[in-house]
């Protein structure tokens, strides 16, 4: 049956295995569309293809990075986390808000955010766990209390950042943007967890059958808070990123990052069924998504249309990936 | 075949259905005459079902001609043919248990006033009069729910009833009814018969064949191996045509029963709900024993709860000396017992993922170093599993979905075999498996036996249990009823056994 290759693989091309499976059809698409919406923007304006244009972009992906990748986790393990405005909400107001100009104060409040984001999203898991409802009303109650919370704090954006804080949104290195490398760097970390490790492996077991990874012994408890704890702390990133790039929090979590996290993990070929999918594609998606938003702006296209429009790839998107077996079932 | 008999009322021929990888049935023929009730018998996944689904308007076949009344037709949706008369009692009854039987009766087509509002009197006089045709006593006003099965597969078939049936398929409708509800089916079936009505009859027990049927076609890997008169055959034939070989050549020799031999696993007092209530039992090494009862007897939960799928109430576990009170499928997996669940794709392929990783899934932990995985050496086993147990599949990074019912069986197999050290619980090991497959599985079976596994074997083929089991418990309505060991286990003595009193 066997032959001899493959009873006895080679060991470096098992490790490579992964690899080559992140180059599926989603991403060949993703990559095709930023190709042609690159080549759509150098038509259409001068401004476009400059080089500062295009490291624009990528500095600009760096909020909707953070959230997306989280969010990819989660929907791969079988959930989803729609807590992502109201944490961004509090962890940003309250960073601005206690260090309110005060440069001792910022490293502290900076892993103070970073806590109370990881917990939110651990509450997510935890409730998950014991209510056994399903993750989009715990995620969405859970909201609605952050939420709450950010507002008794405070109704506007208040304090301020010491001088150079900026400089995670705004700062490069030889002329690359800081704070979009780092995201990058947590989907590559991200992507090696996926890969090669054991948390990794059992997020799919369990977002692919949850019953059978049960039954195989995948321990479910520590897997549903390890990916919700993930996307608390991410949205906690993002909170930070734009207390930098705005200089203050923003309470009324109308940041719109709920439905804009999805968006890319779809687009980038993971299915909102869970159990399969990567975050290349989520990263994918985060550019194409945010290339089109440049274009869209250069194209004089107002942003009521550009809201018509992300609805319409989601929809688009969902309906080409679609399961074709559950679908015809 | 059917050539001596009348003009077939429904005659299929040729039909041939395909599903992606899977030939589901190939230039089938098959007649269903007035007057007659014929059964259909065959193994699980030898296309039973997709042939009653051609029938019944629920598949559209690759190939192949339908007739009724000598027409030819061809169904687009299953409403379709049940308006032509032909109509299908599911096992699964298709009931809204929260409506009145009136209501369930006339779920389709209600009898409505010259006002267009449903004309409730009517309807339920209707439905009055078909349920008192199949002799059946049932308000029709009560709801569905409050029904015993044996009635509410009565309010089914008064469904066929007012939409005047021709053909009336009945899937299996033993298995969830008892002893005396079996006997007032059949009446009511032979009532039916007399009344012109043209039945295919499904089932997997052979007597209940030899008792109401005329005809017999056997099916076997989508193939229409015979159709006789049921005169004209015995026992014994029927099943070496539906497996296709001598009987003596499917299941390996019975080994005597060794009450010497450790006793590897012990059960006391298990209680899940209503569903399991105090059962105890023991597992020797290298024995085989049976676990036979009716389908929610409580034979699953049973092996789910000792396993740690789901949790007991009251009792213990004993795996060679260590008592646990409650278990989880961890601690089940790390003391050495695997459980091959009997929902395939639901509870135990982890579709998404590779052969090999689904077959070093319980025990990931022994091919990582800390957290990080040796995909290399993952790699191996799979390949050594797909060889050892003569898996087809590409290689070893397959993904699952690809194979074959009976090669993710045997994958599954593999991954228990590995994983589990002196205990494997199996629940229905060779549901949806071909023929071959079956008899590797027994092979299987009975060499890990061999080798000191004790095995547990849930299995509703009794043919199966009378076949493999060195030693049988039957349950019935969550108790242990019963055991029977060696040549006492017969298919009669196990119903006695399995049927409530």
């Amino acid at each position: 049956m066997t032959n001899d290759a493959e009873s006895k693989p080679s060991r470096a091309l098992a490790l490579l295995r992964p690899l080559t499976r992140w180059l599926t059809p989603a991403v060949l698409i993703e990559i095709g569309v930023i190709a042609l919406l690159f080549m759509i923007g150098f038509v259409i304006s001068e401004n476009f293809r400059t080089v500062d244009n295009v490291v624009n972009i990528f500095e600009q992906t760096t909020g909707l990075a953070f959230v997306a990748l989280g969010q990819t986790v989660i929907i791969l393990s079988g959930g989803i986390d729609l807590s992502l405005d109201a944490n961004i909400a509090l962890t940003s107001s309250l960073l601005s808000g206690v260090v309110n100009g005060r440069a001792e104060l910022a490293a502290p409040m900076i892993a103070a955010v970073l806590t109370i984001g990881l917990t939110i999203g651990i509450v997510n898991g935890a409730l998950i766990l014991v209510l056994r409802v399903h993750p989009l009303i715990v995620t969405l109650a859970v909201a609605a209390i952050v939420q709450g919370i950010t507002l008794l704090y405070t109704l506007m954006p208040i304090g301020g950042m010491p001088d150079g804080f900026d400089m995670l949104a705004f700062g490069r290195v030889f002329g690359i943007p800081i704070g979009a490398a780092f995201s990058v760097f947590c989907f590559a970390v991200v992507a090696f967890v996926l890969a090669y490790l054991r948390p990794g492996r059992q997020i799919f077991a369990l977002g692919g059958e949850p019953a059978a990874a049960r039954l195989v012994g995948v321990p479910v408890r520590r897997v549903i808070l390890f990916v919700y704890g993930l996307s608390g702390l991410l949205a906690s990133l993002t909170g930070i990123y734009l207390v930098s790039r705005l200089g203050v929090g923003n309470p009324t979590g109308d940041t719109n990052y709920n439905l804009a996290s999805i968006t890319p993990v779809v687009l980038g070929g993971t299915p909102l069924t869970g159990g399969r999918g990567g975050v290349l594609g989520t990263l994918l998606g985060v550019w194409l998504v945010q290339t089109l938003n440049n274009v869209l702006n250069f194209l004089d296209i107002s942003t009521f249309y550009q809201w018509m429009i992300q609805g319409l790839i989601i929809i688009a998107a969902v309906s080409i990936f679609i399961d074709k077996r559950r679908r015809a079932a | 075949m059917s050539g001596t008999w009348r003009t077939g009322m429904l005659s299929v021929t040729a039909i041939s259905k395909s599903f992606p990888g899977v030939k589901s049935l190939q230039d089938v023929d098959f007649t269903a005459a007035s007057g007659e009730i014929h059964a259909l018998v065959g193994e699980n996944g030898a296309g039973k079902s997709t042939l009653i689904k051609i029938i019944s308007g629920a598949y559209v076949p690759d190939q192949g001609e339908i007739e009724l009344d000598g027409r030819k037709v061809a169904w687009t949706s299953p409403r379709e043919a049940q308006g032509a008369g032909i109509h299908v009692i599911y096992q699964e009854l298709v009931l809204f248990p929260e409506l009145t039987v009136a209501e369930n009766v006339f779920i389709n087509d209600q009898p409505l006033t010259r006002f267009g509002i449903i004309d409730h009197r009517l309807m339920e006089s209707r439905a009055d009069d078909a349920l008192r045709r199949l002799g059946a006593r049932i308000d029709v006003r009560r709801r569905v729910r409050e029904l015993t099965v044996a009635d509410q597969q009565m309010v089914e078939i008064a469904r066929a009833l007012v939409g005047s049936v021709k053909v009336l398929i009945l899937d299996e409708p033993t298995a969830v009814i008892s002893g005396r509800e079996v006997d007032l089916l059949f009446d009511r079936l032979v009532a039916l018969r007399t009344a012109g009505v043209a039945i295919i009859y499904i089932s997997h027990r052979l007597e209940e064949i030899f008792r109401i049927a005329d005809q017999v076609t056997v099916l076997k890997d989508g193939v229409r191996v015979a159709t006789r008169p049921v005169k004209e055959v015995n026992r014994d034939q029927l099943i070496s045509l539906m497996v296709g070989r001598a009987l003596s050549d499917v299941f390996p020799p019975r080994r005597p029963l060794r009450n010497d031999a450790p006793i590897l696993l012990r059960a006391e007092g298990i209680s899940v709900g209503t569903r399991v209530k105090n059962v105890s039992l023991t597992l020797r090494a290298g024995e085989i024993v049976g676990l036979a009862g009716l389908v929610g007897s409580g034979r699953t939960e049973l092996v789910q709860a000792i396993f740690g799928g789901v949790p007991f109430d009251a009792g213990k576990v004993e795996i060679e000396g260590t008592v646990f009170t409650r278990t989880s499928p961890r601690s089940s997996i790390d003391a050495g017992v695997g459980l091959l669940t009997e929902d395939r794709k639901g509870e135990g392929l982890l579709m998404h993922l590779g052969v090999a990783a689904n077959i070093v899934a319980p025990r990931l932990g022994e091919i990582a170093r800390g957290p990080f995985i040796d995909l290399g050496a993952e790699n191996k086993i799979g390949a050594d599993e797909i060889a050892r147990f003569s898996i087809a599949a590409s290689g070893p990074q397959a993904l699952v979905a690809s194979l074959s019912g009976g090669s993710q069986q045997k994958l599954l197999f593999s991954r228990w075999v590995r994983a589990c050290r002196r205990v494997l619980l199996l629940d229905e090991p060779t549901r949806g498996v071909d023929v071959g497959a079956k008899v590797e599985i027994y092979r299987i079976i009975r060499q890990l036996a061999d080798a000191g596994f004790a095995i547990l074997m849930i299995s509703s083929e009794l043919l199966e249990i009378v076949g493999m089991c060195d030693r049988t418990l039957v349950m019935c309505e969550g108790a242990i009823t019963g055991e029977l060991t060696g040549p006492a286990i017969t298919e009669e003595a196990i119903m006695t056994l399995a049927l409530p009193v």
